[in-house]
């Protein structure tokens, strides 16, 4: 009872400022974007091959890769601007048990991501079968592969968000933590992939992409335990960071 | 639960409304306040573990204790040593020169820093187990921790939520600390830091709790919310709430605390009533000062001298002063306690931590 307490606190602490707008706009330029490229993209040969098939439709919508990355930057954010505010005395005070008050936080902030993944899919499915009619191709997505889409965007968008969330609260500062996010989910898989080719399949966007369906680079089990293991190590890092640094 | 039915808190926050109504028509009455003041709660460790209690059975009478409390941050000892006791009842102010140990202290007790050595409690418990901590202590700390971007009542609503304070409390609050329903919709980023402040009360006050613990209440505040937050203040240390108060504002804590704690790099160096505090030292006129004052060093009292006539001992009292004047042969032409200005005593406490008043600093608890 108290827990789930905690974690409805958490999320209208989440809810009650514009950050999640200003996040819903971040998908709606995407979902725009995506509308454009079904509107006026085409392939080299000036076809739109790109919408011939239900795999290729099912590529152009899947979000889940963007899902992480976006949720990462939403996490981290949404954990170390506590610290930045002074409000996270508040949460500490309420619950002196720092590390109950973290994981009601990191639960919500891990919903947040997953519902900021699964807007992700639906604003951009939305879109693309609002474009659709100015091309010659239907809609051929089947109501399975939507739902997988669904589903693994949403983890994918929780995955990152705990991730971000593990960030922000070993950092503490909001833009330490962005950067911090970006730099583990943006910058530096190309890195490491430059370093250890093999590792191509196991950076978080690939992961995220077996997990939706759209990329086989392994299995989709193995590339859940692998996507939950970025997520998990950060998380842990920060639990243990705010269970044994002093708050301020 | 039915204790915690919005209409009996509601009743509570009334009750509370009605007799800082009261705190104000009528000044603040010492007797009473004494009489009403319970034995110090002491419990053993195994108490800790003790079942929330609803709010109109909790017991409201809970010290303070701070332990030889410590605390350094690399080479640099902030809290060093510290002691004292903060009596319930009673509101005590807390002293120290910028960068004293105040916060770190007061950040201790809340369980947000951790303490190299000591302990501190409350009512015998740590903060962290506290079994209903919402209920039993509330904190202004910082009047700009909020979220600039959210709402004051969506603040109060999230730390009902968190602490299972029923929301008809917000509305509660806001009416006490005068927040209009239109001011608490705002987002906070609007607030003037007075605003803010009566946010932070407001806060603090949620959960209708016995123990107060207020850094800089009054800061921002104008006249009419400093008069209505110090009899607010006095009227729940008159019904055997403890009150802790830090404050810069000397002449604020004057008026509002009964008893004081001053500590200057990390140390205690005073505590106890301010009247008893006040009365430390004695005022002495004579022709002859300078044989007067060898003679009095002589046997322990420590001496200042005012001007060519006057002197001004401590450690002695105003008898001892007077029979070794008689058994010198000095004329005297005024022996009187010295009764000096809080501001005075702070800046003699706080001048050298090294040079403080022995008979106050061995003194550490603060008097029932």
């Amino acid at each position: 009872m108290k827990n789930a307490q905690l974690v409805r606190s958490e999320i209208r602490r989440i809810t009650t400022t514009r950050m999640p707008l200003a996040f819903l706009v971040m998908l709606g330029a995407f979902a725009a974007l995506n509308a454009a490229v079904v509107a006026w993209g085409a392939d080299a040969d000036g076809t739109q091959a790109f919408l011939s098939t239900a795999l290729d439709q099912q590529s152009l919508v899947s979000f889940s890769a963007n899902s992480v990355i976006i949720a990462g930057i939403f996490g981290a954010t949404a954990i170390a601007r506590g610290y930045g505010h002074g409000t996270v005395v508040h949460i500490f005070l309420a619950t002196p048990r720092r590390l109950h008050a973290q994981v009601a936080q990191f639960t919500a902030v891990a919903l947040g991501g997953a519902v900021l993944g699964l807007a992700g899919v639906v604003m951009t499915t939305a879109a693309v079968v609002a474009a659709l009619p100015s091309t010659d191709y239907g809609f051929m997505i089947s109501i399975g592969d939507m739902v997988r889409l669904l589903a693994a965007s949403s983890f994918a968008g929780a995955a990152g968000a705990l991730l971000g969330a593990g960030i922000g609260a070993v950092v503490r500062n909001t833009g330490g933590a962005v950067t911090g996010a970006v730099l583990m989910l943006v910058m530096a898989p190309p890195l490491i992939v430059q370093i250890a080719g093999g590792a191509a399949d196991w950076i978080p966007p690939t992961l995220a992409n077996v997990v939706s369906g759209v990329s086989n680079e392994t299995t989709v089990l193995a590339a859940i335990a692998a996507l939950a293991l970025w997520a998990g190590v950060p998380a842990a890092l920060g639990l243990v960071s705010t269970a044994r640094r002093d708050v301020v | 639960m039915a204790e915690d039915s919005p209409i009996i808190r509601t009743y509570v926050v009334v009750t509370n409304l009605g007799a800082a109504v009261a705190a104000a028509i009528r000044p603040h009455d010492q007797a009473s306040v004494t009489e009403r003041q319970p034995a110090m709660t002491s419990r053993s460790p195994e108490t800790e573990r003790i079942q929330p209690q609803p709010p109109h059975h909790r017991d409201r009478s809970l010290t303070l204790e701070i332990d030889s409390l410590t605390k350094s941050y690399g080479d640099t000892t902030v809290v060093d040593g510290l002691t004292f006791t903060v009596q319930p009842g009673r509101v005590t102010g807390f002293l120290g020169p910028n960068g004293s140990g105040k916060s770190t202290t007061m950040k201790m007790l809340l369980g947000l820093a951790s303490a190299d050595k000591g302990r501190a409690t409350i009512g015998g418990i740590r903060y962290r187990n506290l079994p209903d901590p919402a209920r039993t202590l509330g904190v202004v700390l910082e009047p700009n921790a909020f979220h600039p971007g959210r709402s004051g009542r969506n603040h109060l609503r999230i730390q009902a939520e968190a602490t299972g304070i029923p929301a008809s409390q917000v509305d509660e609050m806001l009416r006490l600390v005068d927040l209009s329903r239109e001011a608490a919709n705002r987002r906070v980023g609007t607030y003037s830091l007075g605003m803010k402040q009566r946010l932070s009360l407001a806060l603090a006050l949620l959960g209708d709790p016995p123990v107060l613990i207020l850094d800089e209440p009054g800061n921002g505040l104008d006249p009419r919310g400093i008069r209505t937050l110090r009899d607010n203040l006095a009227t729940r240390a008159a019904n055997g709430d403890t009150v802790f108060v830090s404050s810069h504002l000397l002449s604020e804590v004057e008026q509002l605390a009964d008893d004081l704690v001053v500590i200057n790099e990390g140390r205690l160096v005073a505590a106890g009533s301010i009247n008893d505090l006040r009365r430390t030292s004695a005022l002495v006129r004579t022709t002859d000062s300078a044989e007067l004052a060898m003679a009095l060093e002589h046997i322990g009292g420590k001496v200042n001298r005012q001007d060519a006539d006057t002197l001004v001992v401590e450690g002695l009292s105003t008898e001892d002063i007077g029979e070794l004047a008689y058994h010198q042969s000095v004329v005297l032409h005024e022996l009187s306690l010295n009764e000096g200005s809080l501001e005075e005593m702070f800046m003699a406490w706080t001048g050298n931590a090294s040079s403080a008043n022995p008979s106050i600093s061995g003194k550490n608890e603060v008097p029932a």
